[in-house]
């Protein structure tokens, strides 16, 4: 059974929710009641939780005097003591339930304006909401790696220097940035993108990997490992002698590493969903639209169009193109996406793909 | 009006002062009369000095002289004035949206246009004189920043980034000094300086994105992405600095900030496009 306010599984026998203090209504008690767990199974995939680690019993002993009991925070999976509103590590808003689509995807949480996260002896304030900007409070000894173009401003004592890359002329020639600079603590440094849409505060447990589409990093705190690999996604177009390949996804993508507890904020355009597969659960997006998935998830190019006799000629024109996800894992989209380069010329090939006809 | 007035008259301490530009405002207002900061919010301020301007609610009313202005909207919002006989406007190329045909309009007399229209800027202000109704916007997502120049301030601002001043102001540009600045300092040659006489008037700006303000003190300064820089008092100083980057690849690459220094205020902007100039 399922809160339906939440959606956190409720133990047998609890007559409030542990994770939001929501009354259990059992059904059958009302007619309107039976219509719940219907519900509730819709509100459950937005539970990106990793697996536990210590339980929160050891290191937090519940106060007293708050209604709410503490619990992990249902975004990044963080413990959150009891009576918090704000979760102190990817800032999303405890105090209401996250918003979830009848068709499962989960909004980026809502962020209180002025939002505080903290991370070790540093913090990061996320200030405005048209065009967020992360203000990081850097502790001495400690330092964050941002890319180009992103610096809104600093403190004098702040000092930056470029962080080695390895592969770097390879990731040049794919177009990506090559250099990485860096920012040492103590000191304020605060970073924003030119574009509006959402900042997204990963909390990147310890063990934990993530996969972001190339260009959406803004900066990331330095215990986070920074590497890429190939996408594989890819198709090849003609026109006469003339071949070109494109990338719908990028030709790279960057996976995104934590040993120790770290801070990934990435900046994506527009409104931003998340949803979790199950195990070989599929989804459809726009190549473009993707922001990040679990290392988990499998993706490969999908064709859709319809059936024609002019096979050779009728068919790329009306084709729909596809990004397939596979489960088990998390996948995020952005509302605002760039139109795919090449998608309406003559294609000839392409990566591993799957395909429907209608 | 004059209830207003005598409400004030009798009660002298009924009164509170909006945070964002120290007009004192009857105590039962929501929104301050003078540049439509709601006043039942506390002032956002980050741990690190910076406060967030406020956010107008749709439609809230500003009033300047016997003019009026609505803020409407709020992803793109649009000022819509509504100005009183003897009343005008000043505002810059491609930023009116709509006005009624009796708003009569002018241009202003410059000194220095020719050279500015040389370095690319327009040098053409137009004015509009009331009665009647005339609406401004900007084509970008952002903010409009209400400052309500009291006597005596002196604001410089990033260029093309001014929607329209009250009539009450006087505006002049300044050249920026040093070559470094101008090439480097992501704002081009010119830089638009108001100045209120005796009497206050209003500037709004447009930021994009969202928009910050922070006052320095004396000596104390602050390095800030050239682009992202909108306003600040002329007591601030700016220069640009390089950061040298060597990447061991091509000899490296330098970062430009511009470096500002006290005392004053400083406005900076989320969205630093490099727009017009570039």
């Amino acid at each position: 059974m399922f809160c339906v306010n939440c959606g956190n599984i409720l133990v047998e026998g609890q007559n409030f929710c542990r994770n939001c203090g929501n009354p259990v209504k059992r059904p059958g008690a009302a007619g309107q009641a039976a219509a719940y767990p219907a519900q509730a199974a819709a509100v459950l995939p937005q539970v990106p939780a990793p697996p536990p680690q210590a339980p929160m019993q050891a290191s937090a002993p519940q106060p007293a005097r708050s209604a709410m009991p503490g619990g992990r925070c249902s975004w990044c999976g963080s413990d959150v003591f009891a009576g918090q509103s704000t979760c102190p590590r990817c800032g999303a808003a405890l105090d209401h339930p996250p918003a979830v689509t009848a068709g499962g995807w989960t909004e980026l949480p809502g962020r209180k304006d002025m939002t505080k996260l903290q991370i070790g002896n540093s913090s990061c304030q996320i200030e405005g909401l048209y065009v967020p900007v992360a203000d990081m409070n850097l502790a001495a000894g400690d330092s964050v790696y941002f890319t180009h173009h992103v610096l809104l401003w600093k403190d004098p004592q702040v000092n930056v220097t470029t962080m080695p890359l390895k592969g770097g002329f390879k990731r040049l020639l794919a177009g990506m940035p090559l250099i990485m600079t860096q920012a040492q603590g103590p000191g304020h440094i605060a970073f924003s993108k030119d574009d509006p849409g959402e900042l997204i505060p990963v909390a990147l447990q310890p063990g934990q990997s993530i996969d972001v589409r190339e260009h959406m990093l803004l900066a990331a705190t330095s215990n986070v490992t920074y590497d890429w690999f190939s996408t594989n996604v890819y198709f090849e177009t003609r026109n006469g002698d003339e071949r070109e390949v494109f990338h719908p996804v990028g030709a790279f993508m960057d996976r995104f590493s934590a040993s120790t507890p770290g801070l990934l904020l990435l900046h994506a355009g527009g409104n931003v969903f998340i949803r979790q597969l199950a195990p070989g659960q599929t989804v459809l997006v726009k190549p473009t639209a993707l922001v990040f998935k679990d290392p988990t998830v499998d993706m490969n190019l999908h064709f859709e169009h319809p059936r024609t006799n002019f096979v050779t000629w009728g068919r790329w024109s009306n084709m729909y193109f596809w990004l397939r996800l596979t489960g088990p894992g998390r996948v995020a989209i952005q509302s605002v996406f760039p139109q795919i380069e090449g998608e309406a010329r003559n294609i000839t090939g392409w990566s591993d793909a799957t395909e429907a006809r209608w | 009006m004059t209830d207003a007035a005598q409400g004030i008259a009798a009660e002298p301490f009924e009164r509170i002062q909006c945070q964002w530009c120290q007009s004192m405002n009857e105590k039962a207002a929501l929104a301050c009369r003078a540049c439509g900061a709601p006043l039942d919010i506390r002032n956002l301020v980050s741990e690190s000095g910076w406060r967030e301007a406020p956010r107008i609610r749709d439609m809230t009313e500003i009033h300047f002289s016997s003019s009026t202005c609505q803020v409407e909207g709020e992803i793109v919002p649009a000022a819509e004035i509504n100005l009183g006989a003897g009343d005008s406007v000043f505002f810059e190329h491609h930023v009116m949206l709509w006005k009624e045909e009796r708003v009569g309009m002018s241009l202003m007399q410059l000194s220095g246009g020719m050279k500015r229209a040389f370095a690319g800027m327009p040098f053409l202000i137009s004015v509009a004189t009331g009665a009647g109704r005339i609406a401004f916007s900007r084509d970008a997502t952002g903010e409009l920043v209400v400052l309500p120049l009291h006597p005596g301030m002196e604001l410089d601002v990033r260029e093309h980034a001014f929607l329209l001043a009250s009539h009450q102001i006087g505006y002049s540009f300044i050249r920026v000094k040093g070559l470094t600045n101008i090439l480097f300092g992501g704002q081009g040659m010119y830089m638009d300086r108001f100045v209120t006489t005796s009497t206050p008037g209003l500037l709004i700006l447009h930021g994009y994105g969202n928009v910050f303000e922070r006052r320095l003190k004396e000596g104390e300064s602050i390095m800030v992405e050239p682009g992202a820089f909108l306003y600040k008092d002329s007591s601030v100083t700016m220069n640009v600095e390089f950061q040298k980057l060597g990447t061991g690849f091509f000899g490296g690459t330098n970062m430009s900030l511009a470096r500002m220094t006290g005392p004053g205020r400083i406005g900076i902007q989320s969205m630093y496009v490099h727009h017009h100039t570039e």
